[in-house]
């Protein structure tokens, strides 16, 4: 694994010349409406960026899921139909300033857009993106990264990982296109800096480590076996099935696919965000609907993320950016369902508080 | 193009069913395409009227015919109603063939049951055309078909044929109260029609598709004839907008209908939690 240091002026200048050289650049930036907030946005000079103040509203998702997107142009002529199709590769960006848990997300959901059938949409803007993650520095009580396998310095997705010292970052440089991108920039990075970013690394882990117990790889089997366990009925009499969570969520990718005309004789086909919670979802054009409750749509959200994908796919489709619990109106709070399942599904709770 | 980017497809023929189900004959607008594709009874597909929107259904012609596919839709929702409204001539998108298939390589040198119930006869009927154009490699051929009354049997003329080949056992059955004056079927549903026309389950494999109800009632008749679970195929439908497993909404616990479907064994729906 490679090392370098990069102080503040050559991560400015480097920002700068990825500027100039027209590529996007993505960093965190305070929200126009609401100056205590942050969000991911394109940036036009350095010094709109502010890192490691607090974990952004919306995760990178939308970079390359974006919440609408074109799939194809048709236009209806006398002779037929005429499709005009849609780029699918997509103009180079850099981000800086990536949360570990948003970046580990990008790097889960890629296994179901690779599912036997690459989606070149979701690829293409992988393959144009360098992604600089920061340590994080934003954890808070809703938190909960630790515990489904990840952690504040997770290198999961990142092409470079940034960890603030003195002066500067020590930045691990992880993939050959993290290389490339800090190929003339910094400088190699002494011991003591290495041990003090360590040191940073495992304090962040500190931090989080108590908002949750880690998530055993025993609670997937335990809600396969489940479906029908009566906890389903209570947990989620909370939920309003708004599907906020899946709108901040990194890992959630459900998506419609809609048309919409522009004009008389043109229009477009859309893929749009969507989400299990809302009724909608599965409903067929009988009128008849698999998920009729909003605990059958809630026990398919903890089902899917904590079971069916683990297994399809070898990953928990969930990071523990603790978003979901932060905007639910209802009060749903992931980690403490989470708590109460894996309490469940251990055959003799654990007394914990040592 | 991009994987959810159809082909364009031209309508060739317009059959109606009944008052309210269609068929359409569709072709390739590209004649390579038309060609190069290839698919497996019990294969869907997403259909799509522009600016109205995609929809999901299997593919009702059997991949010995080829040139063309056929589907068959109920005009219920805002893409089959769409559809309806199309005339020859008119451009539909497609993409597929998607999900797997039934395996008739598994059932040559047997015989088969056909049990269909209303519309579900149309994902059967491309499996009994495909047998029925192999059909030195297959033994005995059933066929139980059903519909509420008379006028909502589909493919009419095709079940005149069948009934006029002696290589094929076709029996007919309307629900009580359905029936016409003229009619020479059963008056019964479908698992008393089955229990009547099906004698053996041995060297047996039976294909079944309907609504729900018709399938929970008719699995007991042929356990009790001795077909096991894993000689009884269906084929499932759920809302789908992908059809490739990226949407997410049409799986039934961890199983989806898209990819490790449509075509399920009875055994394999048994151990599907109850989600459907």
């Amino acid at each position: 694994m490679t090392h370098k240091f990069l102080s503040h002026q050559e991560l400015s200048s480097l920002v700068a010349d990825l500027l100039a050289a027209k590529t996007r650049v993505i960093a965190p930036v305070r929200a126009k409406d609401d100056p205590e907030q942050i969000d991911y946005q394109l940036i036009q000079c350095f010094e709109e960026a502010t890192f490691g103040v607090r974990l952004p509203r919306r995760s990178l998702k939308e970079f390359f899921l974006p919440p609408t997107e074109v799939l194809l142009h048709y236009k209806q002529t006398k002779a037929g139909v005429e499709i005009r199709e849609v780029p699918t590769v997509a103009p180079p960006q850099v981000i800086f300033g990536a949360m570990p848990c948003d970046v580990a997300g990008l790097a889960t959901v890629d296994k179901v857009m690779d599912w036997d059938y690459s989606d070149e949409l979701w690829f293409g803007r992988r393959e144009a993106s360098t992604i600089v993650s920061f340590l994080c520095s934003a954890m808070d009580a809703t938190c909960f990264c630790t515990a489904v396998g990840l952690g504040p310095e997770s290198a999961s997705g990142s092409d470079v990982l940034f960890t603030p010292v003195d002066g500067g970052y020590v930045a691990n440089l992880i993939t050959p296109r993290g290389e490339a991108l800090l190929h003339n920039y910094g400088s190699k990075a002494s011991d003591a800096q290495l041990a003090t970013a360590q040191e940073k690394q495992r304090d962040a882990r500190r931090k989080v480590e108590p908002n949750l117990p880690a998530v055993s790889a025993e609670l997937g089997g335990w809600l396969a076996s489940n479906f029908d366990h009566p906890t389903w009925k209570t947990i989620a009499l909370r939920c309003h099935g708004c599907g906020a969570c899946a709108a901040v969520c990194p890992t959630c990718h459900c998506f419609d696919i809609v048309d919409e005309h522009e004009s008389a004789d043109e229009g477009v086909r859309r893929r749009n965000w969507d989400s299990c919670q809302t009724s909608l979802f599965t409903l067929h054009a009988s009128g008849h609907n698999p998920r009729a409750s909003q605990s059958e749509r809630f026990r398919q959200r903890i089902q899917h993320k904590f079971s069916i994908y683990p297994s399809r796919f070898g990953e928990i489709l969930c990071t523990g950016c603790g978003r979901c619990s932060r905007v639910c109106p209802g009060g749903m709070d992931l980690p403490t369902i989470l708590g109460e399942l894996v309490n469940l599904s251990q055959a003799k709770p654990e007394v914990s508080g040592q | 193009m991009n994987i959810y980017q159809p082909n364009l497809m031209r309508i060739r023929e317009i059959m109606d069913e009944t008052v309210d189900t269609r068929t359409l004959k569709l072709e390739f607008e590209d004649s390579s395409l038309a060609e190069q594709f290839q698919f497996s009874a019990g294969q869907f597909g997403e259909y799509s009227v522009f600016g109205e929107g995609e929809s999901t259904f299997c593919i009702a012609s059997p991949p010995t015919r080829t040139g063309y596919i056929e589907c068959s839709f109920k005009a219920t929702g805002k893409v089959t109603q769409a559809l309806r409204r199309l005339a020859v001539g008119d451009t539909v998108g497609f993409r597929g063939p998607y999900g797997n298939h039934f395996p008739l390589e598994e059932m040559k040198d047997h015989s088969i049951v056909f049990i269909a119930g209303g519309i579900g006869l149309a994902p059967v009927r491309a499996v009994i055309w495909n047998v029925l154009d192999l059909r030195d490699q297959f033994k005995d051929i059933t066929i139980v078909y059903g519909a509420r009354t008379v006028a909502d049997l589909v493919y009419k003329r095709e079940l005149e044929e069948w009934a006029q080949r002696p290589d094929i056992k076709l029996c007919l059955a309307v629900d009580p109260g359905g029936e016409t004056p003229d009619w020479k079927g059963l008056v019964a549903r479908i698992p008393t029609a089955v229990e009547q026309a099906v004698a053996t389950a041995e060297d047996t494999f039976a294909i079944i598709c309907g609504p729900p109800i018709m399938i929970k009632f008719t699995l007991p008749v042929l356990e009790k004839l001795g077909f096991p679970g894993d000689r009884i195929y269906t084929t499932l439908e759920n809302r789908m907008k992908c059809g490739i497993g990226k949407c997410g909404r049409c799986n039934i616990g961890p199983t989806y209908v898209c990819k490790d479907g449509p075509v399920f064994t009875a055994a394999q729906m048994r151990k599907l939690p109850q989600e459907f």
